[in-house]
């Protein structure tokens, strides 16, 4: 690409080498704003709050990695951590389960109605929080499930459904029809064809939902935050946020409580970051 | 035909089922009883977590709500929405980060995906660290954010200090008049990345003839961009912009964990203002907040519908 740029900008090598130096100091900044932020926070959340106010900006030493330790026993991150992995982890399982059964029929089955039941579930997507929220609340006290880790991963589960069986049904909408006729002729069943062909076929998808439903729903904020109170019951985000509400000062900790949270996402992304960038790119282009 | 006849006695001795025998002449029709199966579990969910609440909170949008006790107040609600100057406050706020973010967001996003594009060393790493803060969890961007405006040791103010320019070191979220900007950079930061993937994978599925041409044609980089690049990719660009649009107009996160609203209303956006009117004040009302987040549901609704037709895209509408 350099060659057929110099080819056809016609210019010198000079100035060539100076405009390709300003765009390398533009991109090296541009990545230190993006990324400088996250590094500081890893360098804070090893250090103790006194060392913090003492100079926000020096390097970690010595590493304090018991904060992590203290954060994790001391401060309830334990909790929090294990009930997030607890909701985050049930809703995703049967989020998938349930949303490519729908996306399956959706994809492969003539019958009437088919659009409009895609349209309605589709729409969803647009629809602001706030129409769902205070009605969830309500309900979710009229059935005792207010305040449960149970009722907030139903929620999420619901909240999931849609962009899940978008993504899904236009995947398993590409799988070829010949392989449907195919197991027909081999005697398979509706159900069956749908556990040991669509299932496993449709598996990088499947993945890919799931690596995106996971973060999304390790990150949410609001609908935790009014439908859980019992400081026993809160997940990562909410967690910090009344970490933080009662500890203001307290940089270091509030540091490696943020930290814990992100770890687990951090993870995923390092191993997984094509599927990832495809997944939640896939939703915005055709 | 032979193989039928061999195809039928086969499913007869295999395992299948009533319904797949039905369906043998035509594999892409169900009996009701398997389409129940599949879609049943996912409709039932649709309907009990997202319709229904739906339904419900328009419906009590016409009532006081107590706890128990709802009294029917026809569009009393409505009309204290129209004279609520904290609602048209909210509403201006969010209109302007709806309609103004989106221009930066998409802007942003094609630049750093056209300084891939070139050919820039590193690049794989470059796309994978810019994309690293899409997937930060609110409340972790607004604590470093709200570390990074910190008065005394701040980022910002700490660089501005360093340079000399001290004097517009300034108490960015406490400020009334920086507020809603501040607020507004740190969503841009924190969706940059995500734009600029989904640009990137546009300009990689162009057709490379075309491009190609236009080197031959010694067409330098303003005019490629100009008469190649964004033409072609007006549907990206456009949905991207609708997508940033609907992510703006729903935003509360952030504003709620940084500013909580304040100071002074300068960040209260419609989400936070329905959450503290339903969940914060101690006004125990649940109607009135249903009434504000029925307006908006509208709003957002037509103003999607709006877009979609004033920007002229014929795709439908994404994500």
């Amino acid at each position: 690409m350099a060659a057929t740029l110099a080819a056809a900008s016609g210019r010198a090598p000079l100035p060539r080498l100076f405009s390709r130096g300003i765009l390398a100091l533009v991109l090296g900044v541009y990545t230190i704003y993006q990324l400088g932020p996250f590094l500081w926070l890893a360098t804070m959340s090893v250090r103790t709050t006194a060392e913090i106010s003492a100079d926000p900006y020096a390097w970690p030493s010595p590493l304090h990695l018991d904060q992590f330790r203290t954060a994790w026993v001391d401060s309830d991150f334990a909790t929090y951590f294990w009930n997030s992995t607890l909701v985050v982890v049930g809703a995703v399982a049967v989020l998938t389960f349930i949303g490519a059964a729908a996306a399956h029929a959706l994809a492969r089955y003539r019958f009437r109605g088919n659009r409009i039941i895609y349209g309605i579930l589709f729409s969803s997507i647009i629809f602001p929080p706030q129409i769902t929220l205070i009605s969830l609340y309500q309900i979710l006290v009229d059935y005792n499930l207010y305040n449960s880790l149970f009722g907030l991963a139903l929620v999420y589960i619901s909240l999931q459904l849609p962009l899940t069986v978008y993504l899904l049904e236009g995947f398993f909408a590409r799988i070829p029809q010949d392989l449907f006729d195919a197991a027909k002729m081999d005697g398979y069943g509706d159900l069956e064809i749908f556990w040991r062909i669509v299932l496993p076929v449709g598996m990088p998808a499947i993945a890919t939902t799931l690596i995106l439903n996971f973060i999304q729903l390790w990150n949410e904020f609001l609908f935790a935050v009014v439908l859980i109170t019992d400081p026993e019951k809160r997940t990562l985000p909410i967690g910090i946020r009344a970490f933080m509400g009662d500890h203001f000062q307290d940089i270091g900790m509030i540091a490696t409580g943020v930290m814990i949270s992100v770890i687990p996402v951090i993870i995923v992304y390092v191993f997984f970051s094509e599927k990832l960038i495809r997944g939640m790119t896939a939703g915005a282009i055709k | 035909m032979p193989d039928a006849i061999s195809l039928r006695t086969a499913a007869k001795s295999g395992e299948a089922k009533a319904s797949s025998r039905a369906t043998l002449a035509d594999p892409r029709r169900a009996t009701r009883l398997v389409l129940a199966i599949f879609l049943g579990p996912a409709l039932l969910v649709y309907c009990g977590l997202t319709a229904y609440p739906a339904f419900r909170t328009i419906f009590d949008s016409f009532f006081t709500i107590e706890g128990m006790d709802a009294t029917f107040v026809g569009l009393a609600n409505y009309r204290e929405l129209m004279g609520d100057e904290t609602f048209w406050v909210a509403v201006r706020n969010t209109f302007i980060w709806s309609f103004v973010a989106p221009v930066i967001d998409v802007a942003t996003g094609l630049l750093l995906a056209l300084a891939l594009y070139a050919g820039v060393p590193f690049a794989r790493f470059l796309r994978v660290a810019w994309f690293t803060p899409v997937l930060l969890s609110y409340v972790v961007v607004a604590i470093l954010w709200m570390w990074i405006y910190n008065y005394d040791w701040g980022v910002l103010n700490v660089m501005l200090r360093a340079v000399g320019l001290g004097d517009l070191a300034s108490s960015w979220l406490g400020d009334p008049n920086l507020a809603l900007a501040a607020v507004i950079v740190t969503h841009a930061w924190k969706w940059a990345g995500f734009n600029m993937v989904v640009c990137l994978a546009a300009i990689h599925s162009l057709p490379k003839e075309v491009l190609e041409a236009s080197d031959l044609d010694n067409c330098g980089w303003g005019a490629k961009l100009r008469y190649i690049i964004i033409p072609m990719l007006r549907p990206t660009l456009l949905s991207l912009y609708i997508l940033s649009f609907i992510g703006k107009m729903k935003v509360f996160d952030l504003v709620w964990i940084m500013t909580q609203g304040g100071p002074l209303w300068a960040t209260e956006t419609v989400s936070t203002y329905v959450y503290k009117r339903a969940f914060n004040w101690n006004t125990f009302d649940l109607g009135y907040p249903s009434t504000i987040a029925t307006v908006w549901f509208l709003v957002v609704c037509a103003a999607v519908i709006i877009l979609n037709r004033v920007l002229g895209s014929r795709e439908r509408l994404e994500y």
